[in-house]
């Protein structure tokens, strides 16, 4: 099987589409034959097998490894050399899908790695609470947060808190010391 | 005498908590089996809350840095508003006197 049969361009693009969906963003479900069929209906299913694979070892190794574009650039014109490696159109492609897919690919990366849940999403609410005794009016506030709350591929979880002013106030001490611990964290050179 | 507070609208559970403790942690992701090379920081939140009943559960869950910063302008906003309701209540309560 020769790498020239496998054009690159939109094909190769669509292909590499799929397998990111697969095996990073978590939507697996795209069979091989309804790729092949689709992007590559020349294509006999058993030399079809072995490009896909070969891709999907490509896409994996990059995005394992974060490359930056230098190298990026070093690996890609390494697999151009290999013998049973890829055409330099086939790698301008997979150069070209990583560049615009790279942080898509590694914020899912990074949900992948999180077995706690994460925070999906949150709302807050003050509400107001009046009792009247005789005359003397009490007005206090009352504080709800709702955190929505879920682990990687599963529903959310929805919490809800309660805080008067004082709670408030505590809380928000405790997040300006993580805000702290991160500037102190990012300053660092590394 | 009366007391009332607004049901809290669209609120999808029906449990309001109370917060007994928060205990966090800043951790550094390095490296995983599907990624060799992680390298993101994130937040770890430990809360204790409890219910209506008194019963204690805790609530694990992390943010990356993008994620946390939502959370502290929130809190924030939410003092304002507390702040402001507060001051407001009191001005027109001192009005109503008058």
């Amino acid at each position: 099987m020769a790498a020239g049969e496998f054009e690159g361009g939109k094909p190769l693009n669509g292909l590499l589409n799929a397998l990111a969906q697969d095996t990073f963003h978590g939507h697996p479900g795209i069979t091989e034959e309804l790729l092949r069929s689709q992007l590559y209906p020349e294509v006999p299913p058993e030399e079809f097998r072995p490009f896909l694979a070969k891709m999907r070892g490509i896409l994996k190794s990059i995005a394992s490894a974060d490359m930056d574009f230098n190298q990026l650039e070093a690996f890609l014109t390494a697999q151009t050399k290999k013998q049973g490696g890829i055409t330099s159109d086939q790698a301008a492609v997979i150069s070209k899908f990583w560049k615009s897919h790279k942080t898509k690919i590694r914020e899912s990366l990074m949900n992948q790695s999180r077995w706690n849940s994460g925070l999906r999403g949150l709302s807050w609410r003050v509400d107001g609470k009046s009792q009247s005794r005789h005359s003397a009016q009490i007005h206090t506030p009352v504080a709800i947060i709702e955190l929505e709350l879920g682990k990687y591929g599963q529903e959310s979880e929805f919490l809800c808190l309660e805080f008067d002013e004082v709670k408030v106030n505590q809380i928000l001490k405790t997040l300006s010391e993580v805000e702290e611990s991160i500037s102190t964290l990012i300053s660092q050179p590394n | 005498m009366e007391a009332c507070s607004e049901p809290p609208l669209d609120a999808k559970s029906e449990v309001t908590n109370q917060l007994v403790d928060f205990q966090w942690k800043l951790g550094m992701a390095v490296s995983s089996d599907t990624c060799r090379s992680l390298k993101y920081p994130y937040v770890a939140v430990m809360l204790k809350v409890a219910d209506h009943s008194g019963q204690v559960k805790t609530k694990c869950f992390e943010m990356t840095i993008p994620q946390f910063q939502p959370l502290l302008l929130a809190t924030s906003s939410l003092l304002s508003a507390s702040n402001f309701y507060r001051q407001f209540k009191e001005i027109a309560a001192v009005i109503e006197t008058v």
